[in-house]
């Protein structure tokens, strides 16, 4: 059954949807233990702390997507006529932004310590009576770290694509990337066993360079929707199938001497016009109500559907579509 | 092409292990290693010490130094098997110093906010002083920035001999 416009996801997706969340709040525990672990052993190295930095960072998107969850179930009324599915674009812009921003900073620490070749002093601590460098405790601390890391982001990427939800799908690759970080600062602190002070701060620049490509990668993302661009699928396939399967729909129809879809989407959903110019007379009220039910029940991702029948075509239509 | 993928994330996991087995076992005992070489520098030869004036734990009587912190330092200098050098000065010329790696080691009350721990190494705190307004103060050593080797020594040394807070 094809839920009513508005609020509701098909059974499939709610149970996704329940799972995503349930994935997203055990990720947010896993980052409060990564964090309080590095937090004990995280020391002078600057790989470590930059490495800290984006454990840290790397709970805004999770917390974007379930703050959305609670907005985004929200029925439409009168002042939010297309409803609440858009706060999913602007948690994602806001998570996007502040990567950038912090990836920038870490960028210029990392940078700054090369540059007045600042040497990283790590000492030791006293385990059970013993003088342990603390050098050994990040290296194991960070190995043992990245595994469920990446479990966690192959469990995300998998209940993302049912879902069509571009945040969590951001997100998920964030967390399966999350293992580089790990082997990036165990580089940095191996290298400060080895006296090559220089390869931790190297290692802070390619952790921070990564933490500024999920910044721009996701602002751009989210930017990109907020702009109404053309739908596409979170794969990058443009534009979206569903556009392709409506037009294919679109040709059957006896009564349809030209059309043009527009489609953008809202968060997990789509937004969707479809411009149809009848041949002169053939135009009745049940077949103009019947395209609305065929183009809704194609899909749960075509939320809102509208029928507009013109004269002529907008402009856009007119226009070689692949055009950027 | 994922199984190609699969495959070279396996090595790469094979190589991050094969390495840390090896740090661990073939040359845990001379790691770290000091950037600039100042625990080999040091052993059976010089320990050079700067000294800045402190009321409890530096005694400076006519040419000879004493105190805590001075003992402290010349019974690490033995532990090395090197004779101490002592300079005396106040603190930011004994830093500056430390950082120049003109000197090894910087001792005299030296509390653990320090602010110096920006610019030099800092050993974990060895004695807990209080002092005359009532205040409890932790105690460290200064060592040049990044000479991990040295520091790890010196703190071993601490664990061995010092009440370590």
């Amino acid at each position: 059954m094809i839920p009513e416009a508005g609020t509701h996801l098909p059974r499939e997706q709610q149970q996704q949807m329940r799972r995503a969340t349930r994935l997203e709040w055990a990720s947010i525990g896993y980052a409060a233990c990564t964090i309080t672990a590095v937090a004990l052993v995280v020391g002078n190295s600057q790989a470590m702390r930059t490495a800290w930095v984006e454990d840290m960072l790397s709970v805004l998107p999770q917390l974007a997507f379930l703050i959305a969850c609670l907005v985004v179930r929200k029925p439409r009324r009168p002042t939010h006529p297309y409803g609440y599915h858009r706060s999913m674009s602007a948690g994602h812009l806001v998570a996007g932004v502040a990567l950038l921003a912090v990836g920038a900073m870490l960028v210029y620490e990392a940078v700054s310590g090369l540059v007045k070749a600042e040497h990283p002093t790590i000492g030791t601590m006293n385990l059970f009576g013993h003088t342990i460098w603390q050098g050994w405790l990040m290296i194991t601390v960070m190995v043992v770290l990245s595994v469920p890391a990446v479990i966690l982001g192959r469990l995300k990427i998998k209940a993302s694509k049912p879902l069509h939800n571009k945040l969590l799908h951001a997100d998920a690759k964030m967390a399966k990337a999350d293992w580089q970080t790990n082997l990036a600062s165990v580089i940095g602190v191996g290298g400060i066993a080895f006296g090559i002070w220089w390869l931790d701060g190297a290692a802070a620049l390619v952790i921070s360079a990564g933490i500024i490509q999920d910044g721009w990668t996701n602002t751009k993302s989210a930017v990109v929707d907020l702009l109404d661009r053309r739908a596409t699928s979170f794969d990058g396939t443009d534009p979206h199938p569903l556009i392709t399967a409506m037009e294919a729909q679109l040709k059957t129809y006896g009564w349809i001497e030209d059309f043009a879809i527009r489609a953008r989407e809202l968060g997990q959903v789509m937004h969707i016009e479809a411009f149809v110019v009848p041949i002169v007379g053939e135009l009745t009220e049940d077949r103009l109500y019947q395209v609305r039910e065929d183009l809704k029940e194609a899909d749960w991702k075509a939320y809102d559907v509208v029928i507009a029948p013109v004269d002529e075509l907008p402009d856009f239509a007119l226009q070689p579509r692949e055009v950027a | 092409m994922r199984s190609k993928r699969v495959r070279r994330q396996r090595g790469v996991v094979a190589l991050i292990c094969g390495g840390l087995a090896l740090a661990f076992s073939g040359c845990a005992s001379s790691l770290p290693m000091d950037p600039e070489g100042t625990l080999d520098s040091v052993r059976n030869d010089t320990l050079r010490v700067g000294v800045t004036p402190h009321e409890q734990l530096v005694k400076i009587d006519g040419g000879s130094l004493g105190g805590r912190d001075v003992e402290l330092s010349k019974e690490f200098a033995a532990h090395l098997g090197a004779q101490p050098e002592f300079v005396l000065g106040g603190e930011e010329s004994l830093v500056k110093k430390l950082e120049e790696n003109e000197l090894d080691l910087v001792v005299g009350g030296i509390s653990s906010k320090t602010p110096w721990s920006e610019k030099v190494g800092i050993t974990r705190p060895y004695a807990e002083i209080t002092d005359e307004k009532g205040k409890k103060e932790k105690l460290v050593l200064l060592v040049p920035p990044g000479e991990n080797a040295f520091l790890s020594e010196l703190e071993y040394f601490l664990d061995q001999t010092q009440e370590m807070p």
